[in-house]
């Protein structure tokens, strides 16, 4: 071994071991919380939007956990919700009525689309958990009777949360802000060193990293994070060797074609396998569970809600949302841009209408740009990889010039 | 320098055997159950046609949705790829390529240099596609072949609202006991048809001059029913269902050379 450089085996395993233990969690995220739970008697909240403000929940001595729904087929749900509804909402209450939550003390509903809205009520009335929150954001995220009602709104929040869960001081909340800003830090470095050398890590785990961010406690995920960011830097600067993850397969015939991703929830880890095999790679993202999570840091002040509030405010707008001052458009060009991707996945849920509202404006950017796209539509639960590695290869060919 | 094509579908599997751009031979069987044997068949059925051995062959590109299961092809093309090179082969100023298989659906739009700008895909649904009309044809106990010129003997096409295959067909069966005529049922069949593939055409959008591709462009009742609907006339080459494999053959071609 020459000098400088590390171990060979040595980086492989570590990466091994970090992935195949994100691969657990992303399987099984509900296996977590409950050991959790056992470990130390704290209560488990499940919430489905990046919204939720989870450094309160967490302050409160509480475990946070996402709900993003899974690939099932329905059962209970379909007496509930129409099949109109996305899957997120139907598979995710589904889980509920089955008691595949049973781990949840209680849920942390945001509001952000109609489904959500409605599927909070019908939670809060079958689901049978002993907590019920909603929190209802401003849907224009501009203008400052919104801002301040969003204030007003998270401090709410947190006395009503507090009734249940236990009061929250400053102090606490001051730390938890601390440790949720990290992770937000951290991410953001796993996301830059992917735009550096997207081969470094490959896009299904770097989302699965994300995933599991809103699965475990996020100071075990902030260590967590450290140790992969080291091994990713060592790769980077040429002591390690590429990127040999239980997950990677077959060897590099040429340089992957650099894809952005667009869409809401993104756990389809075999989706995104694909594309890597098919020879492209989601080098940077706008997904709900992906880089959404990242960046955006609540800055640090006397008052803590004050600090939520604005990193909820200044963070990326979910399309959901609305701004007349903050164009989607121009600011998925600009990171688009910025990330060196020279093509466009949107990856949407069937019957997500703030996402198909907003794809025929995006879309027309992109194509003024001359930035080729392909929009796959899914439903948890009836994904045909085989279907959509048509598309993908074929827009890959498209961009080689086949 | 001889090369090959071959399209594995859904419903037939194709072979196109080139030699510097002339075409030597072709093959057409069914594609049946096993997807990887029935490439190997076409490919064998092509190659004693020509009167050549797998040796003889410099390179075979494989596309249609069985390309990933084959073992004995170089390289592996999409179809949409695929369909896109061989129609721009034989109409060099198709600028829309409607494909419409055994299985699915598609609408490229095509470059001059024949490489595609966009496309869209229907897969989810078999409405409008081989499989459709063979269900329909089952329901009016009539020859899938026949179809197309037995529809134009209409003169008021029955309305069938469904695109969906399982309920256009007791639509069909309803029709059917109300004594409508059967050439008025299969010809309102086409234009429900025709009025799906058309969503799909104007989200691409088309350009003319439109080629269509594919088993189903044989029936020549959807070919004049889409005319209609999109007010241009199609272009159908002598072998639709053959363009896919054709292109294949092309794009080994150039690659073989290359």
């Amino acid at each position: 071994m020459r000098k400088g450089r590390v171990d060979k085996d040595e980086v492989s395993r570590l990466s091994v071991d970090v992935l195949s233990r994100l691969q657990d969690l992303t399987g099984d995220p509900y296996s977590y919380a409950r050991a959790w739970k056992g470990r130390t008697g704290g209560k488990v909240m499940g919430f489905y939007c990046h919204y939720a403000p989870e450094e309160i929940i967490h302050a409160a001595g509480a475990l946070p956990v996402r709900i993003t729904g899974e690939n099932r087929v329905i059962s209970d749900s379909g007496a509930h919700l129409q099949s109109y509804c996305c899957s997120l909402a139907r598979t995710g209450l589904d889980m509920a009525l089955g008691g595949d939550l049973d781990v949840l003390d209680g849920t942390v509903f945001v509001h952000t689309c109609d489904t959500m809205q409605r599927l909070s009520d019908i939670w809060r009335l079958d689901a049978g958990f002993d907590a019920h929150f909603d929190v209802v954001l401003p849907g224009r995220m501009e203008g400052d009777s919104s801002r301040e009602y969003l204030y007003q709104e998270l401090g709410s929040f947190r006395d009503r949360t507090g009734e249940y869960l236990g009061p929250v001081d400053d102090e606490a909340l001051k730390r938890s802000i601390g440790i949720h800003n990290r992770n937000r830090v951290l991410l953001e470095e796993m996301y830059r060193l992917r735009r550096q050398d997207p081969g470094v890590l490959p896009s299904d785990e770097v989302l699965m990293v994300v995933a599991a961010s809103a699965i475990m406690d996020k100071e075990e995920h902030n260590a967590l994070l450290e140790e992969l960011l080291g091994t990713l830097e060592t790769r980077l600067s040429g002591g390690g060797p590429p990127p040999q993850s239980s997950l990677c397969k077959g060897e590099e015939k040429e340089e992957k074609i650099r894809l952005f991703g667009i869409g809401s929830v993104m756990d389809q880890w075999e989706f995104l396998r694909m594309v890597e095999d098919a020879g492209g790679t989601i080098v940077d993202d706008d997904f709900c569970t992906g880089h959404r999570c990242a960046g955006a840091v609540a800055p640090e002040g006397p008052d803590p809600i004050e600090s939520i509030t604005a990193r909820i405010w200044d963070g990326a707008l979910c399309p959901c949302k609305h701004a007349m001052s903050r164009d989607r458009a121009g600011y998925l060009l600009e990171r688009i841009t910025g990330s060196g991707a020279k093509g466009v996945l949107f990856f949407q849920f069937k019957f997500c209408e703030p996402h198909a509202f907003d794809y025929p404006h995006v879309k027309k950017a992109l194509d003024e740009h001359g930035i080729p796209s392909l929009h796959l539509e899914i439903e948890q639960g009836s994904v045909s990889i085989p279907r959509l590695r048509t598309r993908v290869e074929a827009l890959l060919e498209t961009m080689r010039g086949a | 320098m001889t090369v090959a094509g071959v399209d594995i579908g859904s419903n037939t599997a194709k072979a196109v055997i080139m030699d510097n751009g002339d075409i030597l031979a072709t093959s057409l069987i069914m594609t049946g159950h096993q997807s990887r044997l029935a490439g190997r068949r076409a490919l064998d059925l092509a190659l004693r046609e020509a009167g050549l051995e797998e040796g003889d062959i410099a390179l075979i590109v494989a596309t249609g949705y069985g390309r990933l299961t084959t073992d004995f092809t170089d390289q592996k093309v999409t179809e949409i790829t695929c369909h896109a090179k061989g129609a721009h082969s034989v109409q060099p100023e198709a600028r829309t390529v409607i494909d419409l298989g055994g299985q699915d659906s598609k609408v490229i739009a095509v470059g001059e240099n024949g490489k595609v700008v966009d496309f869209v895909m229907n897969d989810k649904c078999a409405a409008g596609t081989g499989r459709f009309l063979e269900v329909m044809a089952a329901a009016l106990e009539i020859e899938l072949d026949n179809m197309g010129e037995v529809s134009l003997e209409s003169e008021s096409p029955a309305s069938i609202s469904s695109v969906c295959t399982v309920f256009a067909e007791s639509e069909v069966v309803s029709r059917v006991a109300e004594g409508t005529n059967k050439m008025d049922i299969v010809a309102g069949i086409h234009q429900a048809i025709a009025s799906r593939i058309y969503a799909m055409t104007v989200r691409v959008p088309f350009k003319e001059k439109v080629i269509m591709t594919g088993g189903v462009a044989r029936n020549i009742g959807v070919v004049r029913a889409l005319e209609k609907r999109l007010e241009t006339s199609l272009v159908v080459p002598e072998m639709p269902q053959h363009m896919g494999a054709l292109g294949a053959a092309i794009i080994a071609e150039e690659r073989a050379g290359a």
